[in-house]
């Protein structure tokens, strides 16, 4: 089976398409001129793709289609209840829902905020109990923003589930989204002069939990790689076995396999580029035991963004601020596309 | 009737249509009549900072002021980016 690639750009969505080996791939393209598509995805429920588009005149918002990207509808009435002095300032990454919650949406965005929606994106509602939780006063934007950014299910358990907010770090609910508990343990703020492990405040780049085994989950941070088998009760660092930094954004996962894990590490924080003058794919088929190089492109200087990565049961995708997007399959790497505007999101799906 | 003119990714916005003929008594009345009012306005219903708004040629910044018969609005987006 071929894969269909949704590439979230400064500069538009592109749909990619790849052959049964992941060897040869098609784009089309650029759709939704004119917005900065922060991420796109296809619902595996019904086909509806939806792209959390966004333009520095006109805000942030959704669009979604129902043919393939011929033609699109925008949401309406996305935006922050008065009361909050909060206004929405841009979408950054939405989530089909659980399979057993057909039309139902979770979508992330800036300033730190969650919305929910039931009607496959026509209204949205904002979660209340993360716009008002206990700790927001502890809550810091990074580079990207105040942004919440990741959104990961649990597929046997439609009530639980995972957001990361920057930085703000991990919150978990087991009530389908009334309450959001602090995920962070073991998880540093590396940044910080003291009280490097506070209950929040960390900088999460990216959380995946695992499709195949419940309460495993993944993390790359501003302060290393993580891996949890207790739901995000506690975390454990990943980074000191192979791996040449413990600062990166991307992170991908093996559906097959929950002990394999991809990430791009990048020099440091000050310095984001990709290690050794070189784009590296770093692979961990043990959980985090060991990594194991995988060369991309040399010399590169390049950075893969925190949507910069997806993956389906056949490969692992990377897409480059500098408009490159490789395919790793097996080991090998391919050039899928090159040239493209500053890639910013890449999903995966299996046709 | 006023007459309100879109650019180019907002006309795009409401299906193609740049031109739209409305019965508005005031400037805030004629852009929330918009498809694309969720563009122009955000959930306050002010005017986007980077979204400039001319009547017959001036700049609008009073949304509240009465729209005469004939009334010519434009929408201009800021110039930013890159």
């Amino acid at each position: 089976m071929g894969v269909q690639l949704l590439v979230g750009t400064r500069k538009g969505l592109f749909i990619i398409r790849g052959d049964d080996e992941r060897r040869s791939f098609e784009v089309e393209g650029p759709f939704l001129k004119g917005w900065t598509i922060n991420h796109a995805v296809s619902d595996p429920r019904d086909g509806a793709l939806y792209a959390c588009s966004n333009n520095w005149v006109y805000g942030g918002t959704v669009h979604r289609s129902d043919d393939g990207g011929a033609t699109w509808e925008r949401s309406e009435g996305l935006g922050l209840p008065e009361e909050s002095e909060l206004k929405l300032a841009s979408t950054w990454h939405l989530e089909p829902g659980h399979a057993s919650q057909p039309g139902t949406l979770w979508l992330g965005g800036e300033p730190a905020v969650l919305f929910r929606s039931d009607d496959s994106g026509a209204t949205w509602k904002v979660n209340e109990a993360v716009l008002e939780h206990e700790t927001r006063d502890r809550w810091e934007p990074g580079a990207g923003g105040l942004i919440t950014h990741s959104i990961t299910l649990d597929r046997e358990d439609a009530k639980r589930l995972w957001i990361g907010i920057s930085a703000a770090g991990v919150f978990r609910t087991t009530d389908g989204g009334a309450s959001w508990e602090p995920a962070n343990q073991g998880t540093e703020a590396c940044f910080l002069p003291e009280d490097r492990f506070p209950a929040v405040g960390q900088c999460v780049h990216k959380v995946l939990s695992h499709p195949g085994r419940p309460g495993r989950l993944w993390q790359q941070n501003h302060c290393g790689v993580y891996r949890s088998d207790d739901s995000g009760e506690s975390w454990e660092r990943l980074d000191r076995n192979g791996l040449p930094s413990g600062f990166g954004f991307g992170l991908a996962l093996d559906p097959s396999d929950p002990d394999t894990a991809f990430v791009i590490p990048e020099e440091s924080a000050e310095n984001r580029v990709t290690c050794d003058a070189r784009i590296g794919i770093y692979r961990t088929t043990d959980a985090g035991a060991s990594w194991k190089l995988i060369v991309a492109q040399e010399p590169a200087w390049a950075a893969v963004l925190r949507e910069g990565m997806g993956f389906d049961d056949e490969a692992v995708y990377a897409g480059t601020q500098s408009g490159f997007l490789y395919a790793l399959r097996d080991g090998q790497v391919v050039e899928a596309a090159r040239h493209l505007p500053p890639i910013l999101s890449v999903e995966a799906a299996t046709l | 009737m006023a007459v309100v003119l879109l650019p180019g990714l907002l006309a795009t916005e409401a299906g193609g249509q740049q031109r739209f003929e409305l019965d508005a008594a005031t400037l805030l009345d004629a852009l929330r009549a918009l498809p694309v009012a969720a563009l122009v306005l955000d959930e306050r219903g002010e005017v986007r900072p980077l979204v400039h708004v001319y009547v017959d040629g001036e700049r609008a910044r009073d949304l509240a002021a009465a729209l005469a018969p004939g009334a010519r609005v434009r929408i201009v987006a800021a110039i930013a980016g890159g």
